[in-house]
């Protein structure tokens, strides 16, 4: 009888494990018994996730409901804490008044970048700090003192509750003004229709949502991609959280604990963020 | 001749004008069908999932409009059953029992609930939500039931004063041969009244659902998110057709999802135009029918 | 037996008739009611006045009183003339199967959903203003109050139909017996008759055209300043409340879209009124 070496042996085993495990069942067999509805609302940067894994647990069990909503962080934060939904997104830390006051438990699960953004056809398309901070505060309002055509400047920004406006608003802009005459857009996606939708626009979205609708610009030399953030060579950084009002349990601490699951990673991978835990 | 001149002019303002409007609706219309053209067909309701399968509710539909389709058809359904009875009794009060003061002041209320902004019905029904749920029942938020309750205040002026207007325009000798015959006010009503009254009454309840299929600015505070599938409860969350098209239209990411906009106000303006022809078919109809018949 | 029925009947109405006018109450009571904390430290009146800086702790409307305004002001701008001229139409100038026709025509139109309107607007209207002024993004007072304008207009037109239908007969009768045309009957006879109809007509547009939401939040940008031009961008109230509310629950942000609430509940109000006022004055005249 031939003697299999030991590698021989651990080869067999793997190929057999891997010919009987399908590709996703492992991460989403916790969810096969369950049933219930799981309500999320929150940042808008973690929506793209949010749908594909609330999408693929309920392919899996029809049982399960999970609705979706935005809003921005601050919402997220708040409903949570009122208890209106179980999960709250947050493009931002929750501050510590806000973990006190809802009793918050905070779940990172990626890492996303804002990138200042303007349309394709925008020949300007390198910024150094100073200058973006006097285009949002109205200082530069004409795209040709920047070597662009003759055209004001068309700023947008987020509404108030967002996240990713505030991360903008404290590491890009210094906590600078931005100027009351901006157009304000309601998400992360609502943004990028604008800004491809406008030549002469500029605004901020997050890295992970990046597309070939808008093209980042760099920032002082450094072009905001998630690999240049994952280095921490492009310093507008921020987590995505999730965050729920006190110890998650059932349903709500299932689906938490699938965004670290690898299927819940290859999810956020392709999203555009880089997980995290 | 200046008088001519202005006489001309008049005219040729008129026309002007209304070639103005003409063009401006065939523009609406014409470039919604243009772009929305090819993304008519069965996937953009269905998307991945197989039409009978998703009707039997056996298959989850994903990226079609199935899910916001059906939403708006409940979330109508719920509207219209709590604007009934209400909107209907209370146009049976004000035309048959109610006192000439009486009846002004409860036409002042019902102007001004007529006139109140979408939004601010919205607001108050966001509000009386979050009211229930931090005094009630931690269960209760936004939801169906809540915004079906909030649209049908929105529509209950349609209904009561369609009601009170089908009712006082019925002819004095049909409204008193009842009654002269030994029957009580009652029986003159639902026996006499309401069925000849009933064209006018239903194209109005029909406008109110034409009403609520379309409004979005109540919905998007009470209740409407982008994506949660079919509503399963009265407490539940969901999506609704015109809540979608204004997702689209400011977060659309990609061109299909853009293309699925176009196809949903297709949707939307054949659903409003199908529920505005049959009102109208009903007032002209049945008055022509009752008339033909009498 | 049979009275007791009746009179049950009819205490179930007139309960039915209260609740649905206490609808109207209610809501006014919970705009201010949730809207008072704000409202009574800041002074209802300061709120009015000033301007929406959250950062600085100052919740005001202001800008977004001016907003609406301008919106809805200039939307009546558009609106008018184009239903006057369309009312002329149908009412005398057309040939007879032309008016029927564009009476169908301009009925079906007050189907369309506001939604749609915007939709259309921000794909189709927002870049051609965009290139046409080459100033702005396209998205300002003019786009909104361009479609706003195309919105009320078919109600305000058959609103003015209506009014030149009431004009009593005798009037056009006698017009004819005299020889008028069609246009000299409709200069000199229905338009001074039919001012004050027309004049509720304008105002109940008016009220329309302030409390719609999603051609303005759609359309105008929403940003928080006083426009200074028609091609700046603008936020209405309505659109105020659509966007706050969002925030939390006890913020002053929050507060604050009840005290807009408050407003366009008395705008209404206003409305209301006046269109009675006027009504009861023209059926004075007859």
């Amino acid at each position: 009888m031939k003697r299999f070496s030991l590698l021989q042996l651990l080869l067999m085993v793997f190929v057999l494990l891997a010919a009987y495990s399908p590709a996703f069942s492992g991460s989403l067999d916790p969810f096969k018994n369950e049933k219930g509805v799981l309500k999320i609302s929150g940042g808008t940067a973690h929506i793209p996730v949010m749908k594909e894994a609330a999408q693929k647990i309920m392919v899996v069990n029809p049982e399960i409901q999970i609705s979706i909503a935005g809003g921005g962080s601050g919402v997220g934060i708040k409903q949570v804490g009122e208890g209106l939904v179980e999960i709250g997104n947050s493009g931002r830390k929750p501050t510590d008044e806000e973990i006190k006051r809802y009793q918050l438990k905070l779940y990172q699960w990626a890492i996303d970048g804002v990138a200042t953004v303007v349309n394709p056809k925008n020949t300007v398309k390198k910024l150094t700090k100073i200058q973006v901070i006097d285009i949002f505060s109205g200082k530069i309002d004409n795209w040709k003192m920047l070597g662009g055509v003759d055209r004001k400047i068309n700023i947008y920004t987020r509404d108030e509750t967002s996240g990713t406006r505030e991360v903008f608003w404290e590491k890009g802009l210094d906590k600078g003004a931005i100027a009351p005459s901006a157009h304000v857009v309601v998400s992360n996606g609502a943004m990028k229709t604008a800004i491809s939708q406008d030549p002469y626009g500029i605004g901020y979205v997050s890295v992970g949502h990046i597309d070939k609708t808008v093209v980042p610009v760099a920032l002082d030399g450094v072009v905001p991609t998630i690999e240049t953030v994952r280095k921490g060579d492009y310093k507008i950084a921020r987590g995505l959280f999730s965050n729920t009002k006190g110890d998650p349990v059932g349903l709500t601490k299932k689906f938490i604990d699938f965004l670290s699951t690898p299927d819940g990673r290859k999810i956020i991978e392709k999203q555009g963020f880089i997980p995290v835990r | 001749m200046k008088l001519r001149i202005l006489e001309r002019l008049t005219v040729l303002f008129s026309w002007a004008a209304g070639f103005i409007l003409l063009a401006a609706v065939f523009l609406l219309l014409g470039y919604l069908l243009v772009k929305g053209y090819s993304s008519i067909s069965l996937s953009l309701i269905f998307g991945e999932a197989s039409p009978l399968r998703a009707l039997l509710l056996e298959e989850r539909v994903f990226d079609g409009l199935f899910p916001a389709i059906a939403g708006t058809l409940v979330l109508v359904i719920l509207s219209i059953v709590w604007a009934i009875p209400i909107g209907m009794a209370t146009g049976i009060y004000l035309a048959e029992y109610a006192g000439p003061r009486v009846k002004k002041m409860l036409d002042v209320f019902f102007d001004v609930l007529s006139g109140i902004p979408s939004i601010v019905v919205g607001l108050f029904g966001f509000s009386f939500a979050v009211f229930l749920h931090k005094n009630f029942s931690d269960k209760i938020g936004p939801c169906l039931l809540i915004s079906s309750i909030a649209l049908s205040f929105l529509v209950l002026p349609y209904i009561i004063r369609t009601t009170q207007a089908s009712l006082e325009g019925i002819p004095r000798d049909i409204r008193l041969t009842a009654i002269a015959l030994g029957a009580t006010q009652l029986q003159n009503i639902f026996l006499v009244l309401i069925p000849k009254s009933l064209s006018g009454i239903m194209s109005g309840i029909i406008l109110a659902i034409g009403r609520c299929a379309e409004d979005t600015a109540v919905i998007m505070l009470t209740g409407a998110v982008a994506t949660v599938g079919l509503p399963k409860s009265f407490f539940s969350q969901y999506e609704a057709l015109p809540f979608y098209i204004y997702y689209i239209s400011s977060q659309y990411s990609t061109p299909d999802e853009l293309m699925q906009g176009y196809g949903a106000a297709i949707i939307l303006l054949l659903l409003c135009a199908i529920l505005f022809s049959i009102a109208y078919g009903i007032r002209r109809g049945l008055t022509h029918f009752a008339f033909y018949r009498a | 037996m049979k009275k007791l029925g009746e009179l049950f009947a009819e205490r179930v109405f007139l309960l039915s008739a209260l609740a649905s006018s206490s609808v109207t109450i209610a809501i006014l009571v919970f705009m201010v009611f949730m809207g008072f904390p704000m409202m009574r430290e800041g002074g209802f009146y300061q709120l009015l006045l000033k301007p929406w800086e959250p950062y600085q702790g100052s919740f005001g409307i202001y800008p977004m009183i001016l907003g609406t305004g301008a919106i809805s002001l200039l939307s009546l701008v558009f609106a008018f003339p184009l239903s006057l001229g369309c009312s002329f139409l149908i009412t005398t100038i057309a040939p007879k199967p032309v008016r029927r026709g564009f009476l169908r025509v301009i009925e079906l139109m007050t189907g369309i959903p506001t939604v749609i309107y915007g939709f259309v607007g921000i794909f189709l209207l927002v870049p051609i203003i965009r290139e046409l002024f080459q100033r702005g993004s396209g998205m300002c007072v003019l786009t909104a109050s361009l479609v706003l304008g195309i919105m009320i207009t078919p109600t305000m037109t058959l609103f003015f139909c209506d009014s030149f239908d009431r004009i009593p007969r005798t009037y056009l009768d006698a017009a004819d017996a005299l020889g008028a045309s069609h246009t000299q009957k409709l200069l000199y006879v229905i338009l001074p008759s039919a001012r004050k109809g027309m004049l509720s007509g304008v105002i109940l547009a008016l009220g329309r055209a302030v409390g719609d939401t999603l051609v303005s939040l759609m359309l105008a940008g929403n940003s928080v300043r006083v426009p200074e031009s028609v091609l700046e961008p603008a936020r209405t109230l309505t659109a105020h409340i659509a966007l706050v509310i969002a925030a939390d629950y006890e913020s002053p942000e929050f507060r604050s879209i009840f005290a807009c609430g408050v407003v366009l509940y008395l705008f209404t109000m206003a409305v209301t009124f006046l269109v009675r006022y006027v009504g009861f004055a023209e059926d004075r005249n007859y």
